[in-house]
């Protein structure tokens, strides 16, 4: 996966919709069932569960001006799920995951003293979150007004369009940071709420993937 | 983080265990509490349907609704069984009368009173809904009331289910759903076979009975059982040799669990209905049971034959003028025999 850089003013990329995406070059990503075996530690109810992984894949542009990191994903769903309108429903949701460590796994959320912080866009939720996980079970979730994590979306009938915006460095090191020129990883997930996704039960790309950052 | 890591097993035990006994044949389904439970702690926003105490008339549908055949809980094997979640109508919805337009509008003589849903529909369903709706035919129908909580589970699915690891077990044996961990994934609610887990759809977390755990510490009875009219609940610690519950469920074995099957280790305990004496067809009283011992197997497991023969054994010694342990506990001539150390008042 590769960050572009660009030279537009990174409030307008906020919207989905600004023509300034075209420019950005657009990245197909695959997503698969998640395989829920290995929470059977965590949760066997979990570990149990079918069906889920609605979600087929992603389309993604990811540009830099240098300062903040922009990226913007849309991917098929027919269901608009943004509200919670009884006790047996769930929204819909996306997410991308940095690694914080050398040898962190996205699949297993991160692992002792390799963690993961992930951005974390609900459709029912006004602010994405910053997610910091030591593996499964141990994740926390933080507002993104923190970190400066902002997100937009919308729904046009078929597609869910969002996008996330962050500055590319921090003070705090439980936040993924990126330096123009200096490689690092990435992974998606992507929640059907109307197939009850949530938590484990969603679609993800797999394991982390080299992400290079244009300088 | 990591030590957030804790095993489950760890998790699911406690070095105690307080539990509550239900005696079924002095429950008169007032809702007494019920209730005392709303008032205390379901009257939150979005807290509305939850009733973390209820009674419904069985064999019944039952609140929430159709609760008993959702799943969850363990197989016959021990392996996690999958459950289902409920909906808002299931969980009795938060049905809304036209008070105003019958009492204050001067419309009395034309304004009915009638309920409708949080939806603005007329209600299909609700709680209680087929109270005392009877089994059985005529003459021989027959129901009973079961009073249900949280049964603070030894073996609990819900603490197993959280993928979280937001739900645990305190040494007292009280189940608690850490409010700031949950994110309302609900696999406890599919997991839970009792269908005592109640999402709140504006705090978007998971919340269920509590046990009163602030009026526990402080020596009080959970308002459930301290309210209760009708005199039916004992509350202790299990292992306490002294108290009734421990006699009711540990000596003389006449208070069961209900769904044993579901294999969590309960810790609310029924004393079975002893059953109305059925007629034959000829209109005679006979000595058969009404309710079909199927039908309280199918509650209460293969217990509670030798449990009723106990409790008519000792009712019998005491019609014969016999003193009886047994029957002196279930009457409980004074209320703080059945609390044990939970006898503080809540004010
Ligand atoms: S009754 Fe349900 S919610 Fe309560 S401890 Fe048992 S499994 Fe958990
Ligand atoms: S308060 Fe007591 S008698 Fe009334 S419904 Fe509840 S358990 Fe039964």
């Amino acid at each position: 996966m590769r960050v572009q850089r660009h030279s537009y003013d990174s409030a307008v990329l906020a919207d989905g919709r600004a023509p300034a995406w075209g420019a950005i070059k657009e990245q197909e990503i695959t997503l698969i069932p998640a395989p829920l075996t290995r929470t059977a530690a965590v949760s066997p109810y979990l570990s149990r569960q079918t069906g889920h992984g609605r979600i087929h894949n992603l389309r993604a542009r990811l540009a830099h001006d240098g300062t903040t990191l922009s990226i913007r994903l849309a991917w098929h769903d027919p269901d608009k799920d943004d509200e919670l309108k009884d006790l047996d429903q769930f929204t819909d949701g996306v997410a991308v995951m940095f690694p914080l460590a050398p040898g962190a796994s996205a699949m297993a959320m991160g692992a002792r003293e390799a963690p993961i912080n992930a951005w974390f866009w609900k459709a029912d939720e006004n602010e994405p979150f910053d997610v910091f996980a030591e593996g499964y079970a141990t994740s926390h979730r933080r507002s993104g007004a923190d970190s400066g994590l902002t997100a937009t979306g919308y729904h046009d009938q078929e597609h869910w369009v969002v996008v996330l915006q962050r500055p590319l460095t921090n003070a705090d090191d439980r936040l993924a940071g990126f330096r123009p020129g200096s490689p690092s990883a990435i992974a998606f997930a992507a929640w059907a709420g109307s197939n009850k996704e949530r938590s484990g039960q969603k679609s993800v790309s797999g394991e982390f993937v080299h992400l290079t950052v244009d300088a | 983080m990591a030590d957030k890591l804790r095993h489950k097993a760890g998790m699911k035990g406690s070095q105690r265990q307080l539990a509550t006994v239900i005696d079924l044949n002095k429950c008169m389904g007032c809702q007494s509490c019920t209730v005392a439970c709303k008032n205390i702690w379901t009257q939150r926003p979005g807290t509305e349907h939850m009733r973390w105490a209820n009674v419904a008339t069985y064999p019944g549908r039952g609140y929430p609704r159709d609760w008993q055949s959702k799943g969850g809980g363990y197989d016959a094997q021990s392996n996690p069984a999958q459950g289902e979640l409920i909906n808002l109508v299931d969980a009795g919805d938060n049905l809304q009368f036209n008070h105003d337009a019958v009492f204050h509008e001067e419309n009395g003589q034309s304004a009915h009173l009638q309920p409708t849903t949080s939806r603005g529909e007329k209600p299909q369903w609700g709680y209680n809904w087929d109270e005392d709706q009877a089994s059985g035919s005529w003459p021989n129908a027959f129901f009973f009331y079961i009073p249900r909580k949280c049964n603070h589970c030894s073996n609990a699915p819900c603490i197993e289910a959280c993928s979280r690891n937001a739900i645990s077990k305190r040494e007292d044996g009280i189940v608690l759903i850490d409010q700031d961990r949950c994110t309302g994934h609900r696999h406890c609610v599919e997991a839970c076979p009792y269908k005592m887990v109640y999402f709140n759809p504006v705090t978007k977390r998971s919340e269920k009975c509590i046990e009163c755990f602030p009026r526990v510490e402080q020596g009080i009875a959970p308002a459930c059982n301290r309210q209760c009219v009708g005199r039916t609940r004992a509350y202790g610690y299990l292992d306490d040799e002294d108290n009734q519950v421990h006699k009711l469920v540990k000596r003389w074995k006449v208070a069961l669990p209900l769904h044993p099957e579901c294999g969590t280790e309960p810790n609310v305990f029924y004393v079975p209905p002893m059953s109305t004496r059925a007629y034959d067809e000829s209109g005679r009283l006979t000595q058969e049971m009404r309710i079909p011992m199927e039908i309280l197997e199918s509650y209460f497991g293969p217990a509670v034959g030798d449990a009723l023969n106990t409790l008519v054994e000792q009712r019998q010694r005491r019609k014969r003028g016999e003193s009886s342990e047994l029957m002196d506990i279930l009457i409980s001539r004074r209320w703080e025999d059945r609390f044990a150390q939970f006898t503080n008042e809540p004010v």
